[in-house]
């Protein structure tokens, strides 16, 4: 019996602290992560999946960094760049988080205009009445309520997994992918770009901002902190796992019918066919609609607390407009300004968005070398610096990312 | 007078008695132990390596610094313990604005420039919060000097003066050398300094409530978010923590023990004074959300018998709250809660008059058992002040006062 209680307690403890790093992992599959995963599997069947387990790896060592920094010192990141490296510094990152960011809030918008298409709402009428709410979701304070509705609804994400399921893939031929990457000839130019975009939708910077704020806001203390590590790694492997039952269902059904390119939201809700045959454009506009709506309340919210504060600027939604304007004003015309380029007609919006993520993937380097320069300080973080391995892996991400970001762009450079 | 930015001052150029460039001026130094605000010298970057440059061997600051000392006299800089480094320890951090009560955070630090004896003296003036710290900070050594002054004169300032500026410094030893008392922040009404408080990082907070004296820092953490309250009590140790729960009011001290794990509010009621500990536990055994939870057991009650004299001196030797003085409890000789007299009724009353029959009819009281919902409720009926709790043989046994009951509603709101 007393065995029981215990576990009891345990799941209770852990239900507490769950928050944090699974809200910020579930948020990661939002429009953006399924748009780039589903263009991953169309248009190279299963030759990216060997990309899952390093990433997932990365993306592990990375959230618990914040996790740890948020816990042990109490302040978000871009209030540590300030404090550590100056006015100058953080006005420049600010800039890069800003236009990065930016382009991951038109990818939500773009999630928004193709789910509520699958639906025959024209984009014109869906994306402002969207807007519209997810403005006034954070303004009005109704968030945390709005919240857990968006989690449960996260659940959707289910159907990918039951799909890949039921797609019949070559399990054989997946799983070796999973661990093999492809031969030096594999790695052309659209080959590395997609690889640079699956990296930034799944390790995308605005999650380091936003995760390492939510743990100071929740209070999570040096002693609790080790909760929230397992929060942090569930969270983890479990939009991981999706995002290769994603990959898994776009190769076994439109790469393999040589669909080799996503045009919009219908052609993605293709690969949910095998397992919901004519459910399957119900099931994933939903999920779509719901993982864009989740994470375009989340997104602008975010980066007007991040910049504010990096700033000094006054932030918060519990002030009126006129006590904190710049705020105000970040969040409102990041909304309206991402709204507003998803309705210029005749834009490639499925480009758009997975071009949003190679942004992301572009910018994470810089990202990881401060984070990495101030968790290693002994007098920030007491005994709580980084174990070498996590040194190890954060660098060598740093690091393949800056490489192949150059060979990219070299690549390109020289018309190749 | 003129004035100077520390980011204009920072990088200059510094020559030494002959004319030759011999470094870079590196930081800006005081020492908080003899001056506050006057600069007492500059670490200089040399070739070989940074050199201490007292102030008082400056002649002149105009572009560059010219010193009238010779780069080899001048001494190695080494720890700069009892140093207050405004670049480092200053710049980009947060500091306490005492006057618009919050925390802000430093762009640029601004000095007031005077000519004294032939040599300039360079006080702090205050720190740049706003816009025109931050533009210069960002566009020094971008945009040319002059270019960027007359930019910078059209941009409104927002200085907070030196003097309302309170540093958070979050090492103790530090803390002694740099003679940061939080006196200032001490002045402030304890719902202020929360409030400040509140918005500081958890290390912070910790070296706030480490400073201020016990009997304003009881006031200022009753003020606080539950959750802060917690968090804060939590990163003291257990001696200071029980210094500042003695001073605490005993129903807020119990509220807030009672949140905290058991071994802890043994830990702080063991380290109490005798007199308030046995207060706070009396109080800890009360269910939260009856009467008796909610009550504190400070109110100030009399005999029968007693007069309007013997209330007034019963009034001013008196060391609980106001708010518990806004009614006199008479009693029997068995502790019997006989009748209520209001604060009001005692001044008007004319010298020596029996408190028995100022006594408020009728006499208003609630079970220590009693419902949230059900106090409230009297408190609503009948314009209470206060409210006594009795128990089953209708002893007096606290006091309820309108800030529980407001506080109770606000949670529901």
């Amino acid at each position: 019996m007393r065995f029981l209680r215990r576990w009891k307690i345990q799941i209770l403890l852990f239900l507490a602290v769950l928050g944090p790093g699974f809200i910020t992992a579930n948020v990661d599959n939002d429009a953006n992560g399924i748009l780039t995963y589903s263009q991953a599997g169309a248009q190279f069947g299963y030759l990216l999946l060997w990309t899952m387990i390093p990433t997932t790896v990365a993306l592990v060592v990375v959230q618990e960094m914040c996790a740890r920094m948020g816990a042990v010192t109490g302040k978000g990141l871009s209030d540590l760049i300030r404090e550590e490296y100056g006015l100058r510094i953080t006005f420049l990152m600010m800039i890069g988080i800003l236009i990065t960011n930016f382009g991951n809030v038109v990818g939500e918008f773009v999630g928004i205009a193709g789910s509520m298409g699958l639906f025959g709402v024209p984009k014109y009428i869906a994306v402002p009445i969207c807007a519209v709410i997810v403005w006034l979701i954070a303004v009005k304070g109704q968030y945390k309520s709005v919240e857990k509705i968006f989690l449960g609804a996260s659940f959707f994400y289910i159907t990918y997994v039951l799909a890949g399921l039921r797609a019949n893939p070559a399990w054989i031929e997946s799983l070796k992918a999973t661990i093999k990457p492809p031969t030096a000839s594999g790695w052309t130019g659209p080959y590395v770009y997609m690889v640079i975009g699956v990296v930034g939708t799944t390790i995308a910077p605005w999650m380091q901002f936003y995760l390492q704020s939510s743990i100071v806001e929740k209070g999570v203390t040096r002693r609790q902190y080790n909760a929230s590590k397992l929060d942090v790694i569930v969270g983890c492997i479990f939009t991981d796992v999706v995002a290769w039952f994603i990959i898994v269902a776009c190769a076994a059904t439109l790469y393999a019918h040589n669909v080799r390119d996503i045009r919009d939201a219908a052609d993605a809700a293709q690969a949910l066919r095998p397992f919901a045959g004519d459910w399957a454009y119900l099931l994933f506009a939903l999920g779509l609609f719901n993982a864009s709506l989740f994470a375009a309340s989340i997104l602008p919210l975010s980066t007007a607390y991040t910049v504010c504060e990096g700033l000094g600027f006054e932030s918060g939604v519990e002030r009126k407009f006129s006590e904190a304007p710049a705020f105000y004003w970040l969040y409102t015309v990041l909304i309206a300004a991402g709204g507003a380029v998803v309705m210029i007609p005749g834009l490639p919006l499925i480009k758009i968005a997975v071009f949003s993520q190679v942004v992301n993937g572009a910018v994470l380097p810089f990202v990881l070398i401060f984070m990495l320069l101030l968790i290693n300080k002994k007098e920030l973080m007491d005994e709580y610096t980084n174990t070498r391995l996590f040194n190890i892996i954060a660098w060598a991400t740093t690091v393949v990312m800056i490489g192949l970001t150059l060979i990219y762009v070299y690549g390109q450079l020289r018309g190749g | 007078m003129s004035s100077l930015a520390l980011s204009e001052l920072l990088g200059s150029t510094v020559y030494d008695a002959s004319g030759a460039a011999s470094g870079r001026v590196r930081e800006v130094a005081l020492v908080p132990q003899e001056d506050r605000a006057k600069i007492a010298l500059l670490i200089v970057k040399t070739p070989s390596g940074n050199r201490l440059l007292p102030f008082s061997a400056i002649s002149a600051i105009n572009g560059g610094v010219r010193a009238s000392t010779a780069a080899g006299d001048w001494v190695l800089a080494d720890g700069a313990e009892g140093l207050l480094l405004l670049s480092r320890d200053l710049l980009d951090q947060q500091v306490i604005d005492v006057h618009g009560r919050k925390v802000v955070r430093v762009n640029d630090i601004d000095f007031h420039q005077e000519i004294v004896v032939g040599r300039p003296l360079l006080k702090v003036g205050g720190v740049d919060v706003g816009a025109r710290g931050a533009i210069r900070r960002l566009l020094k050594g971008v945009v040319p000097a002059a270019a960027l002054r007359a930019l910078l004169h059209r941009v409104p300032a927002r200085e907070i003066p030196w003097e309302f500026v309170d540093l958070i410094e979050t090492d103790p030893a530090r803390r002694v050398k740099l003679k940061i008392s939080h006196e200032r922040l001490a002045k402030l009404h304890p719902a202020d300094i929360a409030d400040i408080v509140e918005e500081l990082a958890p290390d912070e907070r910790e070296a706030v409530f480490e400073t201020l004296d016990e009997d304003v820092a009881a006031d200022a953490l009753e003020e606080l978010e539950p959750k802060v309250q917690k968090s804060v009590v939590e990163s003291l140790d257990s001696t200071r923590a029980a210094d500042i729960v003695e001073e605490m009011e005993p129903d807020a001290a119990a509220d807030l023990l009672a949140d905290l794990p058991e071994e802890r509010t043994a830990e702080i009621l063991v380290r109490m004074e005798p007199e308030e500990r046995q207060e706070v536990t009396e109080l800890l055994e009360f269910r939260e959300n009856t009467a008796a939870g909610r009550m504190t057991t400070e109110y100030i009650a009399l005999p029968v018998t007693a007069s309007t004299n013997d209330a007034i001196e019963a009034l001013r030797a008196f060391e609980g709250r106001m708010e518990s003085m806004s009614t006199i409890f008479l009693t029997d000789s068995r502790g019997t809660l006989v009748g209520a007299v209001p604060l009001a009724k005692i001044v008007l009353a004319p010298m020596a008059s029996p408190m028995l029959g100022l006594a408020q009819e009728p006499l208003i009281s609630t079970h220590e058992d009693a419902k949230e919902k059900d106090f409230a409720e009297l408190f609503d009926k009948y314009n209470l002040l206060t409210l006594p709790v009795i128990d089953e043989k209708n002893h007096l046994m606290g006091v309820i006062t309108p800030d529980d009951v407001i506080n109770m509603l606000r949670a529901k709101l």
